[in-house]
């Protein structure tokens, strides 16, 4: 499986590469989408809003600062046939991600990402989670302008909790706004 | 290419950390209290937590990691005249006390209190009841659970006298777990 990821990765990273135009370029955008927590009893799904600005020096990387917030959904339950609501966790986390090629430019692309990230989720009579995180996934950038472009992805995020970790499954669109195009 | 040599590695160093934190989760056990009343007038009230008698508990106890949330939840009526505050307190090995004062000399508190005015009726809410452990319960219940499952845990109130009654009484418990 491990291995079966790393040949894809690679594939779509020499793909990009030789499709990648020369140049550096520097860009801008929100994007917003939803989060699924996964084997989380303790907590629900939620909405997922942020930005990121790609940085893109070299033609085979393009590193990403980014800025994520997440309003998690509450849990709802019954016990002793009483009806119980715990609160969701907000999640906040900010973060680097590397993608193998591009996200600007002509041309519909399709990208890997991986990504490492500071994570804080708090709660009500919770501990607050302060741990580092990791992002992972696919994306596509489709052009909508000279300048633009309409970024989605589908990724997971992992929260590592000592032996343990917290994880979502997430969607997001978001808006790409090329400052710099570097051609 | 060169760039590749540090990336692929990384991932792969993400992907397979120590505990394979990829297969964790954390999973909601309950564990029912039966309706009781508690009153300075008898004995003090306890129950005698097995949680191997819980599928779910069985089904990780060896991948057991910690707990997560915890909740003392249900129904709880002062009595009395006064108001009181309810506490919940806990001995890791089985014990049979009988007295306020054994429970809170001998035993650890572990959630309380739960202000309740004189005459009141209230339902504990998850999260009210999820910030009264103290930590030092919540470490002994950590233990528990990552131990043997079984505990005696004590209902008595912080006034001198005493008599209120739970119903509905559930300990629920979020607990981490990871291959």
């Amino acid at each position: 499986m491990k291995r079966a990821f790393v040949f894809a990765l690679l594939a779509l990273a020499m793909g990009a590469g030789a499709a990648q135009a020369a140049g550096p370029g520097v860009g801008i955008g929100p994007y917003g989408g939803y989060n699924i927590a996964l084997i989380q009893q303790d907590t629900g799904n939620g909405a997922l809003f942020g930005i990121r600005a790609p940085i893109n020096l070299i033609p085979l990387i393009t590193v990403e600062p980014y800025y994520a917030s997440s309003n998690l959904g509450d849990v709802n339950g019954t016990f002793g046939g009483l009806s119980y609501t715990r609160t969701g966790f907000d999640m906040k986390a900010f973060g680097a991600t590397a993608i193998l090629g591009s996200i600007g430019g002509g041309g519909l692309k399709f990208y890997p990402y991986a990504g490492i990230g500071s994570y804080k989720m708090t709660r009500t009579g919770s501990s607050d989670i302060k741990e580092t995180g990791y992002n992972f996934g696919l994306g596509i950038g489709i052009p909508a302008g000279g300048k633009i472009s309409v970024q989605t992805r589908g990724g997971l995020d992992m929260i590592v909790t000592g032996d343990t970790s917290r994880k979502f499954a997430n969607v997001t669109v978001g808006i790409n706004y090329n400052l710099m195009s570097g051609k | 290419m060169k760039n590749l040599r540090w990336i692929l590695p990384a991932l792969l160093l993400a992907f397979a950390t120590p505990g394979c934190v990829l297969v964790s989760g954390q999973f909601l056990i309950d564990f029912d209290l039966s309706n009781f009343d508690a009153s300075t007038d008898t004995a003090v009230t306890r129950e005698d937590v097995d949680l191997t008698t819980k599928s779910d508990y069985n089904d990780h106890k060896n991948d057991l990691k910690g707990l997560s949330d915890v909740a003392v939840l249900g129904k709880i009526t002062n009595n009395g005249a006064t108001d009181i505050g309810v506490e919940v307190w806990m001995t890791a090995a089985p014990t049979t006390y009988t007295t306020p004062t054994q429970v809170t000399t001998n035993a650890t508190r572990l959630w309380g209190p739960f202000n309740l005015a004189a005459s009141a009726t209230k339902q504990v809410g998850w999260d009210e009841s999820a910030k009264l452990f103290s930590s030092t319960g919540k470490a002994l219940l950590i233990n528990e659970i990552k131990g043997d499952g079984q505990f005696t845990i004590y209902a008595i109130a912080n006034a001198g006298t005493y008599s209120f009654n739970v119903d509905n009484g559930v300990l629920a418990l979020v607990i981490d777990f990871g291959k």
